[in-house]
C-alpha cells in the first residue's frame, strides 16, 4: 500500500539523470531535489524535507571516488548521521531516512536503491502498524 | 575553548512546550568553534523543533540568530528588540551566555540549548579533548606543561599511582597515564628530580572552592 | 610516648613480620568480622582492615579495627584519599588514635569508577604521599593548616603501599623514595607472582639506600582458584601473574591446594632477598587459608602477644562486655528462668546451636561458669533471644509449609493438607503409564532407545501406581478421558533405531506392539538394514482451556484480526487447497483452520546426481523415469502432490530446453492425477521460457508454476493468469521484499489467492532461525498487523534445502550417528519448524520424513477437533 507513501530524495546533481519515468515502478509519490554536490546537502535540508510531508528521505550522493568537489559525497553520508540522531531524538525513526552511495549517470542503480528505500519505508510503516 | 554539546532535543522541548513563539539563539564564540552553537547548529535546533513541534500538532515559530557573542552585554544589545517577539529564548552559548541573559534580561526566560563541558582543545576533526580545569594555580610549569589535575583522574600531584600500565591509565584505557607522560618527558630532559620533591598539598581555592572567582583589572576598570 | 604497636615491636626487633588482610562486609554485622580476626588470630602479627577496598561500600576500617581489637588481634587501619577531603581525613585520624589504632596504611584508593557507586564524586583532595606528610604532621603535632594540636598528638605507625609492577618501573623505587621522606615507615607491596622482578625493585631500592629507612613487607595472594588467577593476569592492572602459575593452577588436581603451594613457595623465595622484613598475606575472601600458609611457610608460631592496652576497646568496652558476657552468676538465671540445674540447660542448648552469636555466647558462657559467675541480665537476654531465635525459625519453617501446600494445590492438584510430593517423581510416573496416548508435552521423536528402564520408584509412591495404573496418580481426573489408549499403535512417530530393542520391553507396552507389526511398507523396502522407522505418537493432546485452566482466557487468546488466503492448486476435482488460516498455524484455539499443512513429495526431471543414499534406497528404482518416480510416491507414499522440480534445465547445469521439462510435465501429469507444482530451475530468464510452455500443458490440470522473481514477474504473472494457474512468488528472506512482489504480481493483474510466498527458506543449520523469524513476521503482519498484501499461504522448498547440506549426506560416522536417521530427522525438523512458523505447503524429499512430519501435524490437528 505505497500508493500514499511520499519520499523525499535528496542528491547530487552529477549524481544521476534518473527522471520521475524511470521511477515509475515505486508506488510512491516522489520528490526529487537536487543539490549542485552532496557536501552541499545540509542537516537542516533534511528535516525540511521531513518537514514538508515527506515520510522517508533518501539521500544519495556520488559512489566513493567520484565527486567533483573531492568528499563532497563523504560529508553527505555524515550529515545523514547527524540527522539521524536527530529524528531519533525527536522521536522520528532514523530507518525513514537512508543514504546510498549511487554510481554516476546509472539511472538503473539509482532507481534500485530508491526501490530498496522504498521497501525500507515500506518495512518501518508495517512495523509501525504492527504495534 | 568552552566545549560545549547540544543537550538532548526532548529536554530542549520540553523547556519550550508551553510556547509557540521562540528564539534559538546561537554565538559565535567558542561553541560556533566547537560545532555547537553556531549558525549550523541554530538552523538546525530550529529545524528539529519545528518538525518535533509540527508533528505534535502544535506548531511553534522560531527565529534564529546569532550572536557575536554572548558573553559582553554589549553584543546581547539586540534582544533588547527581540525579546518582546518572543516568549522564550534557547541560547545555544555555553552556560557563560545563559548566565549572562538571565542576569541582564531578568525577564527573559532562558533555556540552555548545550551542556557546557570543558576546556578542551580540537585534536582532530569532531573530537576535542579535555586539557585544562581552571584550577586558577598553574602548576604545569613543574609537570613538562602537562596537567595532572585535569588529566590524571585521581588528580594526583605525586604520581603515578600503582594502576599506571602500559603507559594508559587504569580507569580508563583510551586514557594515556599523564604521569607517565610527565616522567618520560622530564627524564629526556634530566629533569627528572623534579619529581622527587614531594609537592604539597593544592590550595583549591582559585579552583573554585573559595565561590564565584571574580577577576579585576585595575587598569582597565 | 605511646608504646610502640606490637606490629611495630616485630619489625623493630628483627623478626620477620606476617601481617594478613580483613575485608569488612557490605552490611552491618559485627560477627563476620570479629569471625575472620579469630580465624587470623595467633598467625598474624597484626592484620589490616581495607577502606572500602575496590571502591565499594563495606564497614568503614576504623570501626572494623576497633572490632578486630576487641577480639584481641592488632589492626591496621587503611585510609584513603578517594572518600574525604584533608578535614575529614584529619578527623578519622584522630578518632582512630583516640580509639587505639596504632597501625595506620595510607593509600590513595581505587578510583571510585571500578566500584558499586561509579557515580559518586572522587575526592583526592590528597594523593598518598600527602597523606602520609600529614599524618606525621599530626604526630609533630601540626594540622594540615600548619595550626598547632593543643593536646594529645595522634600516634601511628605509618605505612604505605608500593607496586613494583606498575610502569614507568625505573620510577618505583623513586616513589618509594618519596612515600619514605613523606613518613613511611613500614610497605606492604602489591601481591607478588613475579618474584625476578620484584627482585629488581628491592635491588633498586637498596641502591637508593632505602632498606635501611623501611620495613618492606612483601604481598603475597594465594590464588584461589584458576579463574582467579587469570582473572588477575588479565584484568587487574599493576599485576603480573606468570603463565607457568596459571599452568600451575591449570593441572594441579586440587587447586586450593596448588594455590597454597604456590603463595608458600614464593613466600620462601623473597624471604631471600634482601631487605624483605615480612609478608603481607591478602587471602582475598579466603581468609582461612592464612593460617595454613603462615605454618606451612615455617612462620608458626608468631611472636607472644604482649599485653596491649586499648585505650578505649579492651579496658572499656571489650573487656567488660566480654567479661560481662562470659562471667557472673550463672545460678541465678538457672533459678528464675529454668529453675533446673545450669549445666543441664547450657548443654541442651549446645546440642542444638542455632545462630553464629548465641552459638558463641553459649560457648563463652561454659567457659565463664567453668570459672566462675555469670551476671544475670545476660544470660536472661541469651535465653531471650535463643527463644526468639527459635520462634522465628517455628515461623518461618510454617510459612515454607504453606509456600508448598499453595505450589502443591497449583500445579499438583491435591486435596489440601496432603503432604507434597515432589515434581521429579510425577515425571518417572509418567514414564511408567502403559497407555499409548498422545500427550503434547512429551518429547515427540526420540532418535535412541535409552534410559527407558523402570525406575526404583520411592515407596510412598508405589501404592499410587498400582492402585490405579492408567491414570496418572497425580493429575486430574479429566485426563482419564483423554488416557485412553484410543491411538493404533503404528501412528506413534517415534525414530528409532532397532538397535536395542530389548531394552524397552517391560516399560513400553506401545513399542512391543510396534514391534510385532513393523508398520509402514516403506521400511520394508528399505535394503539391508532396516534400521529408521517410524513409530508412533505418544502423549495426549490436552487443550489449552484445560492446561491453561488458572488463567483466564483473554490473556492468552489472541484472535487475528486478518486471515490468510486460500489458494487451489489443480483442477477438474483432484484439486487441494492451501492456505486459509485465520490464526498462527496449529494455534486451533485462536481460530479457525481450512485446511491442514499440506506436503508435496519433489520428483525431478533428470535422475538426481548427488542424492545420498539414504534417499537413493527409496528411490533409485525410479528415478531415471520422473513418471514413474510420481507415481510411486503417490502410490506407495500417497503423496497429495507432487512437485516436478526442472533442475535439468538450469542453464548452469544441463541447460535442456523447454521441450525437455514439457516432456516431462507430460509424461507425470498423464501418470498421476494429484494436483502438481512445476519449479522452475531458478534462473530467471530461463524459466520465463521454460515455464511459459509447461503453462500450456499443464494447463487444464491446473499447477502452481514459479519460482516468480522480481525479475521476471510480468512475463511469468502474465503467463499464470493466462492459465488461471497459481504463482509461487519467491524472495530472498525478506519481509519487504516478499511484499513488494506480491503487490508488483498483484499490479500487473495476478489476485493475492493466486500466490503462493515462497520466503526462500534455510536448512537446519543454514539459517533456519533467521527464516523462521522471517515467515514468521510476515504471518504476523498478515493475522495481526492488517496487511492483507502479505495474507498468502507459505510454500517451502525444504527437501533442497536439507538434502544439500553436507550434514544430511556425511557417511554413517561415530560422531555424527546413523546417515540416514540424521538426514531424515533434519529434513523432518526443518519442516516441524518452518509449518510452526506459518508453512502451508511443504515441499520434501525422504518419505519417512514426510511421514514423520504428517503424523505430528495429525496429532497436532487431532487436538483441533478435541480442542476448540
Amino acid at each position: 500500500m505505497g500508493e500514499g507513501i511520499k519520499l523525499a530524495i535528496l542528491c547530487c546533481n552529477y549524481t544521476n539523470l534518473a527522471e520521475r519515468e524511470d521511477l515509475y515502478e515505486v508506488p510512491a509519490r516522489l520528490e526529487i531535489k537536487r543539490f549542485p554536490c552532496g557536501g552541499h546537502i545540509e542537516i537542516t535540508d533534511i528535516l525540511r524535507a521531513f518537514r514538508e510531508g515527506a515520510e522517508g528521505v533518501c539521500v544519495c550522493a556520488c559512489e566513493q571516488g567520484t565527486c567533483h568537489n573531492g568528499k563532497g559525497n563523504e560529508r553527505a553520508e555524515k550529515k545523514v548521521v547527524g540527522a539521524r540522531a536527530i529524528l531519533q531524538e525527536i522521536g522520528i525513526s532514523p530507518e525513514w531516512l537512508s543514504f546510498y552511495y549511487v554510481p554516476r549517470l546509472d539511472a538503473e542503480a539509482f532507481v534500485e536503491d530508491v526501490k530498496a528505500f522504498f521497501s525500507k519505508v515500506l518495512k518501518e510503516k508495517v512495523e509501525e502498524r504492527g504495534k | 575553548m568552552i566545549i560545549a554539546e547540544r543537550r538532548p532535543i526532548p529536554e530542549i522541548l520540553e523547556n519550550i512546550a508551553p510556547y509557540s513563539r521562540v528564539l534559538v539563539l546561537g554565538c559565535r564564540g567558542c561553541v560556533a568553534v566547537c560545532s555547537a552553537g553556531g549558525d549550523r547548529e541554530v538552523a538546525i535546533l530550529a529545524e528539529a523543533i519545528r518538525l518535533a513541534r509540527e508533528r505534535e500538532g502544535k506548531p511553534i515559530e522560531v527565529i534564529e540568530r546569532t550572536f557575536m557573542r554572548q558573553c559582553d552585554p554589549e553584543y546581547l544589545e539586540p534582544l533588547n528588540e527581540l525579546l518582546p517577539q518572543v516568549e522564550a529564548i534557547v541560547s545555544l552559548a555555553c552556560g557563560v551566555g545563559v548566565n549572562l541573559i538571565a542576569d541582564l534580561y531578568p525577564s527573559a526566560r532562558v533555556y540552555p540549548g548545550v551542556d557546557t563541558s570543558f576546556y578542551g582543545a580540537n585534536v582532530a576533526l569532531g573530537k576535542w579533548v579535555e586539557k585544562c580545569r581552571g584550577c586558577g594555580d598553574c602548576i604545569i610549569d613543574k609537570t613538562a606543561g602537562l596537567c595532572p589535575i585535569a588529566r590524571c583522574a585521581k588528580n594526583l600531584l605525586n604520581g603515578p599511582c600503582g594502576g599506571s600500565q602500559g603507559g594508559r591509565c587504569e580507569v580508563r584505557k583510551d586514557m594515556p597515564c599523564v604521569w607517565h607522560m610527565i616522567i618520560e618527558r622530564l627524564k629526556e630532559r634530566g629533569e627528572l628530580e623534579r619529581l622527587l620533591e614531594i609537592t604539597p598539598p593544592k590550595d583549591w581555592r582559585p579552583a573554585g572552592g573559595d565561590g564565584l572567582r571574580i577577576r579585576v583589572r585595575p587598569d582597565l576598570a | 610516648m605511646e608504646p610502640k604497636s606490637h606490629l611495630h615491636k616485630v619489625l623493630s626487633s628483627g623478626q620477620f613480620a606476617v601481617t594478613a588482610e580483613i575485608g569488612p562486609p557490605r552490611n552491618a554485622d559485627p560477627e563476620v568480622i570479629r569471625k575472620k580476626a579469630r580465624l587470623l588470630k595467633g598467625y598474624v602479627d597484626a592484620v589490616n582492615i581495607t577502606d572500602c577496598q575496590t571502591a565499594i561500600v563495606r564497614v568503614s576500617s576504623i570501626a572494623s579495627a576497633v572490632l578486630v581489637m576487641s577480639e584481641g588481634l592488632e589492626p591496621v587501619a587503611q585510609m584513603t584519599c578517594r572518600d574525604r577531603n584533608r578535614i575529614g581525613i584529619q578527623a578519622d585520624l584522630l578518632g582512630a588514635s583516640a580509639l587505639g589504632i596504632r597501625n595506620l596504611l595510607c593509600l590513595t584508593g581505587d578510583h571510585p569508577k571500578f566500584g558499586n557507586h561509579p557515580m559518586a564524586k572522587p575526592v583526592f583532595d590528597l594523593d598518598s604521599i600527602q597523606l602520609l606528610k600529614l599524618v606525621s604532621d599530626l604526630e609533630e603535632g601540626r594540622f594540615a593548616n600548619g595550626e598547632e594540636i593543643n593536646g594529645k598528638k595522634p600516634v601511628f605507625f605509618r605505612g604505605a603501599a608500593e607496586n613494583p609492577f606498575a610502569e614507568p618501573y625505573d620510577f618505583r623505587a623513586y616513589r618509594l623514595a618519596k612515600k619514605i621522606k613523606a613518613g613511611a615507615q613500614f610497605i606492604q607491596t602489591q601481591i607478588i607472582y613475579n618474584v625476578e622482578r620484584f627482585r629488581k625493585f628491592m635491588e633498586e631500592c637498596e641502591r637508593l639506600g632505602l632498606l635501611d629507612k623501611v620495613y618492606i613487607l612483601a604481598g603475597i595472594t594465594p590464588p584461589k582458584s584458576l579463574g582467579m588467577a587469570k582473572y588477575m593476569k588479565h584484568h587487574v592492572p599493576g599485576l603480573e601473574v606468570p603463565d607457568e602459575i596459571i599452568k600451575r593452577l591449570e593441572s594441579a588436581k586440587d587447586v586450593r591446594e596448588e594455590g597454597i603451594n604456590i603463595a608458600v613457595e614464593i613466600i620462601e623465595r623473597v624471604r631471600e632477598i634482601p631487605g624483605v622484613r615480612g609478608v603481607h598475606i591478602m587471602a582475598i575472601e579466603w581468609e582461612e587459608a592464612v593460617p595454613e600458609i603462615v605454618k606451612r611457610a615455617g612462620l608458626y608460631p608468631r611472636p607472644a602477644y604482649e599485653d596491649i592496652s586499648y585505650p578505649f576497646v579492651v579496658e572499656k568496652v571489650v573487656e567488660k562486655v566480654v567479661e560481662k558476657v562470659v562471667e557472673k552468676p550463672v545460678e541465678v538465671v538457672v533459678e528464675k528462668v529454668v529453675e533446673k540445674p545450669v549445666e543441664v540447660i547450657v548443654e541442651k542448648v549446645i546440642e542444638k546451636p542455632v545462630y553464629m552469636s548465641i552459638d558463641e555466647a553459649i560457648s563463652e558462657l561454659e567457659e565463664g561458669m567453668a570459672r566462675g559467675e555469670i551476671p544475670f541480665e545476660t544470660l536472661v537476654e541469651i535465653l531471650a533471644s535463643l527463644k526468639a531465635g527459635l520462634k522465628q525459625i517455628r515461623s518461618g519453617i510454617e510459612s515454607v509449609e504453606e509456600t508448598m501446600r499453595l505450589l502443591e494445590e497449583e500445579f499438583i492438584k491435591k486435596p489440601k493438607g496432603s503432604p507434597a510430593t515432589p515434581i521429579t517423581k510425577k515425571e518417572e510416573i509418567k514414564k511408567e503409564e502403559p497407555k499409548p496416548a498422545k500427550f503434547l508435552e512429551e518429547k515427540v521423536i526420540e532418535v535412541s532407545a535409552p534410559s527407558v528402564e523402570v525406575k526404583e520408584e520411592k515407596p510412598e509412591v508405589e501404592p499410587k501406581v498400582e492402585v490405579k495404573p492408567e491414570v496418572k496418580p497425580e493429575v486430574k481426573v479429566e485426563e482419564k478421558v483423554e488416557a485412553k489408549p484410543e491411538v493404533p499403535p503404528e501412528e506413534k512417530p517415534e525414530v528409532k533405531p532397532v538397535e536395542k530393542p530389548e531394552e524397552k520391553h517391560e516399560i513400553k507396552p506401545e513399542v512391543k506392539v510396534e514391534e510385532e507389526k513393523p508398520a509402514p511398507k516403506v521400511e520394508a523396502k528399505a535394503e539391508g538394514r532396516a534400521e529408521v522407522k517410524v513409530g508412533g505418537f505418544k502423549g495426549v493432546y490436552r487443550p489449552i482451556s484445560e492446561r491453561a485452566k488458572l488463567v483466564p482466557p483473554d490473556s492468552y487468546l489472541e484472535k487475528a484480526t486478518g486471515e490468510i488466503k486460500e489458494v487451489v492448486i489443480g483442477r477438474n476435482g483432484k484439486s487441494i487447497k492451501v492456505g486459509g488460516a485465520k490464526g498462527l498455524n496449529f494455534h486451533y484455539f485462536e481460530g479457525e483452520f481450512k485446511n491442514p499443512v499440506r506436503i508435496a513429495f519433489e520428483v525431478l526431471d533428470v535422475k538426481p546426481e548427488d542424492w545420498p543414499e539414504s534417499l537413493a534406497k527409496y528411490y533409485s528404482d525410479v528415478w531415471h523415469d520422473p513418471a514413474l518416480w510420481a507415481k510411486k510416491c503417490v502410490e506407495e507414499y500417497s503423496a497429495e502432490t507432487v512437485c516436478i522440480y526442472l533442475q535439468g534445465t538450469d542453464p548452469n547445469g544441463l541447460n535442456l530446453p523447454a521441450s525437455h521439462a514439457v516432456e516431462v510435465v507430460k509424461k507425470v501429469k498423464e501418470a498421476i492425477d494429484v494436483p502438481l507444482i512445476v519449479w522452475g530451475s531458478g534462473n530467471a530468464e530461463k524459466d520465463v521460457e521454460v515455464l511459459r510452455e509447461v503453462a500450456e500443458v499443464v494447463g487444464d490440470r491446473g499447477a502452481v508454476i514459479g519460482p516468480v522473481v522480481e525479475a521476471n514477474y510480468r512475463t511469468l504473472g502474465a503467463t499464470a493468469m493466462g492459465y488461471g494457474l497459481p504463482v509461487i512468488a519467491s524472495s530472498p528472506i525478506d519481509v519487504n521484499l516478499a511484499k513488494q512482489l506480491n503487490i508488483l504480481l498483484e499490479n500487473i493483474g495476478v489476485s493475492l489467492d493466486k500466490i503462493l510466498m515462497d520466503p526462500s527458506i534455510g536448512a537446519l543449520g543454514y539459517g533456519i532461525e533467521y527464516t523462521y523469524s522471517v515467515m514468521e513476521r510476515i504471518r504476523l503482519a498478515a493475522l495481526f498487523g492488517q496487511d492483507t498484501k502479505l495474507a498468502c499461504p507459505f510454500i517451502c522448498s525444504i527437501g533442497k534445502e536439507v538434502w544439500k547440506t553436507k550434514e544430511a549426506s556425511m557417511p554413517t560416522d561415530e560422531v555424527f550417528g546413523e546417515q540416514e536417521e540424521r538426514g531424515v530427522l533434519m529434513e523432518a525438523i526443518t519442516g516441524v519448524a518452518l509449518a510452526i512458523a506459518g508453512g502451508d505447503l511443504l515441499i520434501m524429499r525422504h518419505p519417512l520424513a514426510v511421514k514423520l512430519c504428517y503424523t505430528l501435524f495429525n496429532a497436532l490437528s487431532e487436538g483441533l477437533q478435541s480442542s476448540v
